[in-house]
Parts: C-alpha cells; sequence; structure tokens
C-alpha cells in the first residue's frame, strides 16, 4: 500500500522541477533574483534601470507562468507595458528631458 | 513509517519566500535610499515583487489594477523631482 503524502507536504524529489512549465518558472525567477540583487547592489543610479527592466521582465514571464488563468496574461501584458513605461519615464526624467519650450526634430 | 514525510516546501511556496524577502528588500531601500530616484526605483523593485504574491492567491484582476496604477502615480512623483534638485 502506498502512503499518501499529508495533504500540502510534497515529497523531496518532487522539488526537482519535472514539468517544462516548472522549468521555465525557475529559469524566470532566478533572472528575477538577479536583477533584484544587481539593482540593490549596482552604486551607479543609471545602471540600475536596465536591472530594474530585467526584474520587469521576469515578473512578466512569472506571471504568465504561474496559474493557468486566461486573465494571468492580460495582467502579464498590463505588468510588462506598465513596468517598462515606469522605467523609461524614470530614466527620460534622470537623463534631463526635454527642456521647456525645447522642440526636437 | 509513520513519520516519513517530512514537510517540504512546493515550488510556488518557495517562489513566495523569494518574493517576499525581495519586496521587503525594496521597502527597506526604499526607506535608506537619500537620492528620490533610487527611491523610485526601489518603489518599481517593491511593486514587481508583490504582484507573484497577488497572482498565486488568484486575485488577477488586483494585479492587473495595481500593474496599471502603480507606474501613474510614479510619473506624478516624477513630476516632483528634477534633476539637481533633490
Amino acid at each position: 500500500m502506498v502512503q499518501q503524502a499529508p495533504r500540502g507536504c510534497l515529497e523531496v524529489e518532487e522539488l526537482i522541477p519535472a514539468s517544462p512549465d516548472q522549468v521555465a518558472l525557475w529559469v524566470c525567477s532566478l533572472v528575477a533574483l538577479y536583477g533584484a540583487v544587481r539593482v540593490i547592489t549596482e552604486p551607479d543610479t543609471l545602471r540600475k534601470l536596465p536591472f530594474l527592466n530585467v526584474f520587469s521582465f521576469a515578473i512578466s514571464g512569472i506571471i504568465a507562468l504561474m496559474i493557468p488563468h486566461p486573465l494571468a496574461l492580460v495582467a502579464a501584458v498590463a505588468y510588462f507595458v506598465g513596468s517598462t513605461f515606469e522605467s523609461n519615464a524614470i530614466a527620460s526624467v534622470y537623463a534631463g528631458g526635454m527642456e521647456k519650450g525645447e522642440h526636437r526634430e | 513509517m509513520p513519520g516519513a514525510w517530512r514537510r517540504v516546501s512546493t515550488v510556488n511556496e518557495i517562489l513566495l519566500w523569494l518574493f517576499g524577502a525581495i519586496a521587503v528588500t525594496g521597502s527597506v531601500y526604499t526607506g535608506i535610499s537619500r537620492d528620490p530616484f533610487r527611491k523610485l526605483i526601489a518603489i518599481g523593485l517593491l511593486s514587481g515583487a508583490v504582484m507573484p504574491l497577488l497572482i498565486d492567491r488568484g486575485y488577477v484582476d488586483i494585479a492587473i489594477a495595481l500593474s496599471l496604477i502603480l507606474p501613474v502615480s510614479t510619473i506624478v512623483v516624477l513630476q516632483l523631482c528634477r534633476k539637481g534638485e533633490p
């Protein structure tokens, strides 16, 4: 007779990702962790912004992969667009932006 | 034999601990940094780390609303800080 695990418990071997979507989730979370560590440890403020973008892209992948729900894809798209917009707005203001009354061709 | 099953975290549970740690780190970094741009970057880190926690519980609509509202709030705060005016 096979003993059943208690609810919410997994055997140690089941921690090893078996299905392809779990592998993708692990890869996305590793990329997110790397981006977060680089954002925290980077001394230059302008160099933090590409790693904030890396972190946001990884979070978008995690949102899409975490639950099989159609609205999760909408959430991933919304977060992707919103976070890219946010990072680029911060970078644009930090780099000086456009002067008042300036028209660039 | 009883007791052979050890309490081991599932994959999603490990990810939730990871992103909870990232969210706490982002909030602490928001508090201790002096540069307003660094504060905004850390707020972006915090808001990104909160998203998987919401998605895992199934609050997908809250995540959609939050991911549309948070960049708008960041851009409103950006109006207050120009370069050279800390």
